[in-house]
């Protein structure tokens, strides 16, 4: 039920908007050269580096006013906000702290049932199994709850269907990409060692002779050193071959020490050249710290909640790379839900953007506006960005809109070492496996990263709450009870495999007139599955996790039960994966316009003025976390339009 | 230098730092490398003196009920912590060794500022007033005709100004100069963040003076002189001096860009409630309390946490830089500390607080 107080498509609602006579451009056409759909981290690198380049930027933003606070004043006391609702509430889930409302619903992983079909969330889950991730729809988007890792891609990963027979290949290859993972990690300011970077497809060539990251590595936690010294050059044996366990620090988007070799400065537009470069600077890198003090924030403190929030803003988000802008170029919308892109006459330009200005989060009340420039980009997330697509009908020739969804599929096996480890000390993850990225076996099973999580069995069990209920149900009170959940909590131990799912057509959003929002925008239809090729890569990564448990003396406690979400069987044995929040593939680049919704420069095959960024770009997703090749494509598209418009 | 703007990198105005030339009347009495010495490890206790106090302050609110004095205060106990380690980086830089962790390092409360005139007495107090008066009295701003003094200062920009000439002189008198000190020694950006503006290593002359100046303009700020030039003194850009930011809270009113530095502000409004407060005992001592009862237990923990900050501020000052870095959570741990200090109720009706008493660990 909606009750549109407004609907005015005319463009005089920007003629006479006193807000943005100083940046628009005579053109009344054109008010701006840009419009953005999104504010998270794709749309933040765009608005700052357009605007740095002197171009005029519209960005719209689906999420409530008050998250958009940059004044300092502002910001901490929206930040205290959401930090006050995480403290209070029960469940620490990763949208938990954010704000859930009604005119622009978030995923929530707290809603996932084991039985399909269900509609019950804000996705319409069709099955056969659950989509378990979530992103959140607010200023700044998912970096608000992410948690920080940064690895980059391997180059065998761009090219899968040639190497392994799966999935597809890249239309880029990864040393198309390397100078864009640069500008990425310069913007994110990642913490690490590039030289710790080992592993199969992994080195120094891949970042180049003498680079390094703007920051030192964040120091590895006291758990994983216990993990590492019956882990490290482990020998493990899987279906008849041997491979060497190693564990290397893992790259991060949280602040640490500068590292005094690092002199790159502020990626720019090079008007001479057509491109954007990262310039080498004398002084020394300058530590991005909170949006609302340089004094907070300037390093990772160790608190043990990056997902879902970092107290101090030591773990980046948009708003540090938004803040950057030029905002003598830059307007931004809130409250603005997109929900049509307006084609123009000739079928191919896109004439404007539809949206829905909504006056509360969870009031029905909206009117609706059109925000046009001239070149469109959708930045809203890989769900979201596909909705919008199908919505207008629009960029979708190849049919592969909201196609391929993808998502690293997690296997957690967790157990009780025989010493105290003390996890919770330090960030969610500093060190990883990456033995099992990549390998012949790709032909065969899925390919994971596993990372050391250092949170106990608060994933898989809800513990320490669980462990606390658990005990009082035994009877077990005052020192006793102290002296139980010390003995346990401390001893906790979780491995993690996180699994490349494949490319699979008819894993896919789709919309229904059925099944539509309070503000009459169109609910993701989701239908999904995990295929053979998954189920047999957590059969393996349990018989590795077994031999790692094994030497390390570990108590497995693992337990898969058939009554949770996406428990699935392979071969007489049942697995529960979990979502890794890592939402992919739902408008993929190509080479070509039958197969792919963009090009390789990220415009959309059917509308020249139209780009969509993001994690819906991705052709496969490999195992590293996709934030940080989504940020390097998304510098990559900055260029391409900057180039186009001229 | 005169007028330095020192510029972040997010394009804030950091604060006006002093013109280094005050009125140089004589000063002679620091007029060996060691007396400097001295009055640097002086220097590094006086800027320890504040904390304390400050922190009682700080942590008798709450962030919520009281945003603008809190982060307004919290501010002000980073930068102080700053000059601490720029003081004792300079005293490295002499060939000078900070001390402390000595029991003689933290003053007994209330006490005069260490080597002050002994014009007024600092307390362990909640945040209230009468507190702010005090605070207003430590940042005070030397006035244009106060010349350096190395003694029995009337203001700590009077102190700092008497080192200043020290340092020049003898560096000038001394064949080799006198920054001789292992640079290994000095606590560096790399290793200090998150405490008020840029750490300085110390190499030379021109370091110290950068560092001294840094001290002075944070903590009083502009000159009078100053005043009377067109120059912008106030405004959202500019993060200004301890004592105007001082002065914001006790008239609970922020400057605006037309304001004179000689006047209260009188810009916006800002809410400050005086009665959100733990109501602590002003200067809680151990021994107030019977020895074991939880009270005295508790305050005892709340020390010996301290005693091990300032080990660990000790250790980083003398050779081990890195150790500050393992001083954060410490500092954390001592924030808890104090808050439950304050949630527990004493013989006089009042709440406990911290003591910050020496104790041997």
């Amino acid at each position: 039920m909606t009750f549109p107080i407004e609907a005015d498509f005319s463009e005089s609602v920007f003629l006479t908007n006193d807000d943005c006579e100083q940046t628009m451009t005579p053109q009344a056409q054109h008010p701006y050269d840009v419009v953005i759909v999104g504010s998270g981290i794709a749309g933040a690198v765009l608005a700052k580096t357009l605007t740095q380049a002197g171009k005029t930027v519209l960005m719209l933003e689906a999420g409530l006013e008050a998250g958009m606070a940059l004044d300092p004043e502002l910001a901490y006391q929206n930040y205290q906000r959401y930090l006050q609702t995480f403290y209070s509430k029960a469940n620490k889930a990763t949208n938990g702290p954010y704000p859930d409302i009604k005119d622009a619903e978030s995923p929530d992983v707290l809603e996932i049932q084991a039985k399909t079909p269900y509609d019950t969330g804000y996705l319409v889950q069709m099955g056969p199994l659950p989509f378990a991730s979530d992103c959140l729809r607010a200023a700044g988007g998912t970096t608000l709850h992410w948690l920080g890792n940064v690895p980059r891609m391997l180059p065998n990963d761009f090219r899968m269907k040639t190497l392994y027979g799966q999935g597809v290949d890249w239309p880029l290859s990864y040393d198309d990409l390397m100078p864009y993972y640069a500008m990425a990690e310069n913007e994110i300011g990642v913490s690490g060692d590039v030289d710790a970077q080992v592993g199969p497809d992994m080195g120094r060539a891949n970042y180049g002779a003498h680079y390094v990251f703007p920051m030192q590595k964040i120091p590895q936690s006291f758990q994983d050193q216990v993990w590492m010294k019956h882990t490290q050059n482990l020998s493990v044996s899987l279906d008849g071959i041997r491979y060497e366990i190693q564990c290397v620090s893992m790259p991060q988007g949280r602040n640490s020490v500068p590292n005094p070799l690092y002199h790159l400065g502020n990626v720019e537009w090079n008007e001479a050249e057509k491109k954007l470069v990262l310039p080498v600077v004398k002084s020394p890198y300058q530590v991005v710290a909170s949006i609302w003090s340089p004094y907070t924030g300037e390093r990772c403190e160790g608190n043990a909640s990056c997902v879902p929030i970092c107290p101090v803003q030591a773990k980046y988000n948009a708003f540090k790379t938004l803040k950057k802008s030029d905002f003598g170029k830059l307007e931004i919308r809130t409250q603005a839900v997109a929900s049509e892109l307006m084609i123009a006459p000739d079928g191919k330009e896109i004439a404007g953007i539809v949206y829905k200005k909504y006056v509360q989060g969870d009031a029905p009340q909206y009117h609706t506006e059109v925000a046009r420039g001239k070149i469109y980009v959708l930045a809203a997330s890989a769900l979201e960005n596909a909705k919008l697509l199908l919505a207008s009908n629009v960029a979708n020739s190849s049919d592969q809109v909201g196609r391929n969804l993808m998502d690293h599929l997690v296997l957690l096996t967790w157990g009780l070492f025989p010493e105290k480890v003390f996890p919770y000390r330090g960030p969610g993850c500093t060190t990883y496996i990456p033995t099992f990225r990549d390998g012949e076996f790709r032909k065969d099973f899925a390919a994971w990263i596993s990372p050391l999580d250092n949170w106990g069995w608060s994933w898989p069990t809800f513990a320490p709450a669980t462990d606390v209920s658990n005990a009082l149900a035994k009877n077990i009170f005052g020192k006793k009870l102290r002296q139980t959940i010390n003995d346990l909590v401390t001893r906790q131990a979780l491995l993690h495999f996180e699994c490349e799912q494949t490319p699979e057509p008819e894993n896919r959003m789709t919309i229904d007139p059925k099944y539509k929002d309070q503000l009459d925008n169109y609910r993701p239809v989701i239908h999904y599955d995990a295929s053979a090729y998954m189920r047999k890569s957590f059969k393996a990564a349990k018989q590795v996790s077994d031999q790692i448990f094994a030497a390390n003396k570990i108590q497995d406690f693992t337990e898969y039960n058939p009554a949770e979400p996406d428990f699935v069987n392979w071969e007489g044995r049942g697995y529960t994966f979990r979502g890794a929040g890592h939402i992919v593939g739902t408008h993929r680049m190509g080479n070509d316009p039958a197969t792919s919704v963009v090009k390789p420069s990220q415009q959309t095959w059917d509308h020249p003025n139209l780009y969509l960024v993001g994690c819906g770009n991705m052709p496969t997703l490999g195992t590293s976390n996709p934030t940080l090749t989504m940020t390097a494509l998304s510098f990559m598209a900055a260029e391409n339009i900057l180039q186009q418009l001229g | 230098m005169t007028h330095s703007i020192l510029k972040l990198a997010n394009g804030r105005r950091r604060h006006q730092l002093l013109p280094t030339d005050l009125l140089m009347a004589q000063c002679d009495s620091i007029n060996s490398v060691r007396a400097l010495r001295q009055h640097l490890q002086t220097a590094v206790e006086l800027e320890h003196s504040t904390i304390p106090p400050y922190l009682c302050a700080l942590y008798s609110i709450n962030a919520e009920s009281n945003e603008f004095a809190y982060r307004t205060i919290q501010g002000v106990v980073m930068e102080e912590m700053l000059h601490m380690i720029l003081a004792a980086n300079i005293l490295n830089a002499i060939g000078g060794e900070p001390s402390i962790n000595s029991p003689q390092f933290i003053p007994e409360y209330p006490t005069y500022l260490p080597h002050s005139n002994n014009a007024f007495l600092v307390s362990l107090q909640k945040f209230s007033p009468d507190c702010m008066d005090v605070f207003l009295k430590i940042e005070h701003p030397a006035p244009q005709s106060a010349p350096p003094e190395a003694h029995h200062y009337a203001t700590i920009g009077q102190f700092y100004s008497a080192i200043k000439r020290a340092l020049c002189h003898l560096d000038q008198v001394t064949p080799g100069g006198i920054f001789t000190g292992d640079y290994s020694r000095q606590v560096r950006p790399e290793h200090y963040y998150g405490g008020g503006g840029k750490l300085v290593a110390i190499r030379h002359l021109d370091d110290a003076i950068l560092a001294i100046n840094e001290i002075i303009g944070q903590g009083e700020g502009i000159n009078g002189s100053i005043v009377d030039t067109d120059h912008e003194l106030f405004g959202e850009q500019i993060e200004y001096a301890h004592y105007f930011k001082y002065m914001e809270i006790f008239h609970q009113r922020r400057y605006q860009p037309t304001d004179s530095a000689q006047l209260p502000p009188s810009g916006a409004p800002v809410a400050v409630d005086w009665n959100a407060v733990a109501d602590m005992q002003t200067n809680p001592k151990m021994s107030d309390y019977n020895k074991g009862s939880e009270l005295w237990q508790k305050t005892y923990e709340f020390n010996y946490c301290y005693m091990q900050l300032l080990k660990q501020l000790h250790l980083a000052c003398n050779g081990e830089p890195e150790v500050i870095m393992q001083a954060v959570p410490v500092m954390y741990e001592l924030k808890y500390k104090a808050i439950e200090l304050m949630q527990m109720p004493t013989a006089s009706g009042k709440r406990a607080g911290p003591s910050f008493e020496y104790v041997a660990i």
